[in-house]
């Protein structure tokens, strides 16, 4: 300890300036957001463009400080003055995490916990959260970055390295198409923590890996193998379907419901909306409405996937398993099969009694919590929203403003602008994840949102009745992820047959 | 006999190329151990591979009575290393840089520091990079001779020096090898025959003999035999003969193991009786260059 000690010292002094514009950047961060306006989104221009490039400058800082901390003793090559001194490697790796741990993440774990609390986050509740946002830097900002430095000789070289993993990765993987595809609604949506998790441990084994392997060892030659073998493993992309995706969330439900709780079959009341629906490419859209049974009426039901057989008497079979987020259609408690299918099959079966077996994938939400948020400066803690405040100004929309710490909530949330809670003006668009961890990657904690009315709030004179005096918030949380069997028996698909001209 | 370093077989390639050739060595203790040879010899990689920069190919290194794949902390901390490509932190001062290394070292004398600092006219508060390559080599003697180290292995670190400041790192150097084995390479014999004790001799990865100096000198002579009429040179020639030159009448060779009896009688079975034979002691550098000589023609 006392040799770590004595390096880490060393590189203090050696490596003041960056240090001092990694704890600059970070004083920045904490300048800039926390004496900021309450309402982000109304925040100044300069702010929100400083805030902005701060969440930039950070990582670049850290990459610089910790890139040059390594290579201060540099680990490739066989002419380093100190491969032949009385370094233990332990020492010297920890001489360098002690120096991450000082200037990267302690500046950055009170940078976090003095914006939280200024923006009147408890501190004590987010802890969890600053803790678990300090593993998910480190992981993601600290040590790939530390692992390529140590297989590295300059800056330069490290620089060339970085674009050719960054480059291998981008070509060797489809996973490129599947990250624009996460813009634009990939399929595992609020689960796509699974596949982000699965990513980050195999970062943060393969760069641990990488580094002891280093420091121990000082093979580059293998070890820059390992590294390449790492990027391979996550361009090849988490080994895990959507369906043992949702079987792994499942088990993270806060409530167990048998799966054969719920049944699914066949919506008979609502047969004028089954569609077999020709088109012109000769592929026949299938539209079969379901019914779910055994879930109660307060319970808010969110359809996650459908995979479905559809078998003819003859035995003729078509599987609906590719994409089981794209097979499902709902809305409320309105769900229906849709996928499509080759019209010979369709010729085959559609006279014949089909059968479809398969299953349907739910999150089920409930214990709602209503809380009124008044109109004024007041902020309110708001289950499924953070902390909200409430603006009516006469002749423009009604505002509720929120802000999340760390992470949004899970939670399905509507809100209500009318004095009758009942009606709904309002179900904020965001991402959510049903991660069960308690942040997300973040570098500037808190994340605004914001709902409005699509009315006006009237002038004081016009208003008849009890005024407005708070915005009313229903939040339902995720309380179990089930997969239900889907059942169908006896259906006829030809009598529901329609061909697009 | 104690030997701080000895190798075995010790093979070390670069991919086709073979740098070290089953090279066994032993290095006395207290000796000076100069390695010399050319220039791709394979001197380097010897070094480098007995200080656990780079792993042998095959065959073994022992150093300080450790294989050289498992030096660690403890034995570098007897051992002075200093090489001309060596690496320095730049931006540490000549004083910084020795406050640096202090910790790392329990046998550390801080007079003998000071004294070396003060011996080699170092500016105590210039930062090595910029320093001239002979301040930046005594620079790296300086802070590889203040912890009295058991072993100093030193790497061609004459090369490129002006003699005085060669001449400077030797003072430096020689006064305080009581106790301790210096194992040094060179390309130039010339540069270490004055001090050395022991001569090992490599070329292209093989080493062609390790012997102590003295017995090196006395084995070697230029022969000058003169026949009473041009004659060719004698197809039965003694293997270590070598270089033999001719010019009219005058055959000139180096033995590499003069006796003077045997020498002397085989020169009469080939040459034949009565003739005029002139036995001259060589220079060490005459000596090194005829072995390198013979070495090439042998290879060519």
């Amino acid at each position: 300890m006392r040799q770590a000690l004595h390096i880490l010292k060393k590189d203090v002094r050696h490596l003041w300036i960056e240090i001092a514009v990694v704890l600059i950047a970070t004083g920045l961060l904490v300048f800039i957001d926390t004496p900021r306006a309450f309402w982000l989104s109304n925040a100044p221009l300069p702010q929100t463009v400083g805030a902005t490039l701060v969440s930039y400058l950070l990582p670049v800082a850290w990459w610089i400080l910790i890139v040059r901390a390594v290579h201060a003793e540099t680990l490739t090559g066989d002419r380093e003055f100190w491969q032949t001194r009385p370094y233990s490697w332990r020492s010297l790796l920890a001489a360098k995490a002690l120096l991450v741990a000082l200037f990267v993440n302690l500046p950055m774990l009170a940078a976090q916990a003095m914006i939280v609390q200024q923006q009147g986050f408890s501190l004590s509740a987010e802890i969890p959260s600053l803790l678990w946002n300090q593993v998910l830097l480190t992981v993601v900002f600290v040590l790939p970055v530390a692992a390529i430095a140590a297989l590295t000789t300059g800056i330069i070289q490290f620089v060339v390295m970085v674009l050719v993993l960054f480059v291998s990765l981008m070509l060797l993987s489809m996973r490129f198409m599947m990250f624009a595809a996460a813009f634009v609604g990939g399929g595992w949506r609020a689960m796509e923590w699974i596949r982000t998790y699965y990513d980050l441990l195999v970062i943060a084994i393969g760069a641990a890996a990488a580094l002891l392997w280093q420091y121990a060892r000082r093979r580059t030659l293998g070890a820059r193998v390992l590294a390449a073998g790492v990027a391979m493993v996550l361009a090849a992309g988490a080994p895990i379907s959507w369906a043992a995706g949702f079987g792994i969330q499942s088990r993270l439900s806060r409530r167990a419901v048998a799966e054969s709780a719920i049944r699914v079959g066949y919506n008979s009341k609502l047969e004028f909306t089954t569609r077999a629906l020709i088109d012109r490419n000769q592929r026949v859209n299938l539209h079969i409405p379901l019914q779910l049974a055994g879930i109660a009426d307060d319970v808010m039901v969110k359809t996650e996937g459908l995979v479905a057989t559809i078998e003819g008497a003859g035995g003729a079979v078509w599987r609906a398993d590719d994409h089981p987020w794209a097979n499902a259609g709902s809305t409320g408690r309105l769900i229906a099969l849709q996928t499509m299918v080759d019209e010979s099959f369709y010729e085959k079966v559609k006279d014949q009694s089909v059968r479809v077996r398969g299953y349907l994938y739910v999150t089920l939400y409930g214990n709602p919590q209503v809380t009124k948020v008044p109109f004024g400066d007041r902020t309110v803690p708001v289950p499924g929203m953070g902390i909200c405040a409430a603006s009516a100004v006469p002749g423009a929309p009604y505002f509720l403003t929120c802000r999340s710490a760390f992470r949004p909530e899970a939670d399905l949330v509507s809100v209500s602008f009318s004095a009758s809670p009942d009606v709904v003006d309002y179900s904020p668009r965001r991402p959510i994840s049903y991660s069960p961890f308690p942040a997300e990657l973040s570098i500037d904690p808190v994340t605004p949102y914001v709902a409005y009315s699509t009315f006006k709030a009237p002038a004081p004179d016009a208003i008849q009745g009890r005024p407005l005096d708070a915005v009313t918030v229903e939040a339902l949380e995720p309380v179990a992820h089930v997969r239900a069997p889907l059942t169908i028996d006896g259906l006829r698909l030809a009598q529901f047959e329609a061909r697009l001209k | 006999m104690n030997y701080p370093i000895r190798t075995h077989a010790l093979t070390r390639r670069y991919g086709g190329t073979v740098a070290l050739d089953g090279l066994d060595l032993e290095v006395p203790e207290g000796s000076i151990f100069g390695l010399v040879g050319p220039n791709g010899a394979g001197k380097t990689t010897a070094i480098k591979v007995l200080m656990n920069l780079q792993r042998p190919s095959s065959g073994r290194a022992e150093v300080l009575e450790c294989d050289s794949v498992r030096l660690g902390p403890s034995h570098f901390a007897q051992i002075g290393y200093v090489s001309e490509n060596q690496k320095l932190p730049g931006g540490m001062t000549v004083e910084g840089f020795m406050n640096y290394l202090r910790p790392f070292y329990p046998t550390w004398d801080d007079a003998l520091a000071d004294e070396l600092i003060r011996q080699f006219d170092l500016p105590r508060t210039r930062k090595l990079r910029h320093l001239s390559h002979g301040m930046f080599m005594k620079a790296a003697m300086a802070s590889s001779l203040a912890y009295r180290p058991k072993l100093i292995v030193l790497d061609e670190p004459f090369t490129g020096l002006d003699p005085l400041v060669r001449d400077e790192l030797i003072e430096g150097l020689l006064p305080r090898t009581e106790n301790t084995t210096v194992f040094i390479s060179s390309h130039d014999l010339s540069e270490i025959e004055s001090f050395a004790s022991h001569i090992g001799f490599l070329d292209r990865g093989r080493l062609q003999f390790s012997e102590e100096m003295g017995s090196l000198a006395a084995r070697f002579r230029e022969v000058e035999v003169t026949l009473e009429r041009p004659a060719a040179i004698p197809q039965q020639w003694p293997a270590t003969w070598l270089n033999a030159q001719q010019s009219a009448a005058v055959i000139r060779f180096v033995d590499s193991q003069f006796e003077a009896e045997r020498t002397m009688a085989e020169v009469e079975r080939l040459f034949g009786g009565g003739l005029q034979v002139a036995v001259n002691p060589m220079p060490l550098r005459a000596i090194f260059v005829t072995l390198a000589k013979a070495g090439r023609k042998a290879a060519a």
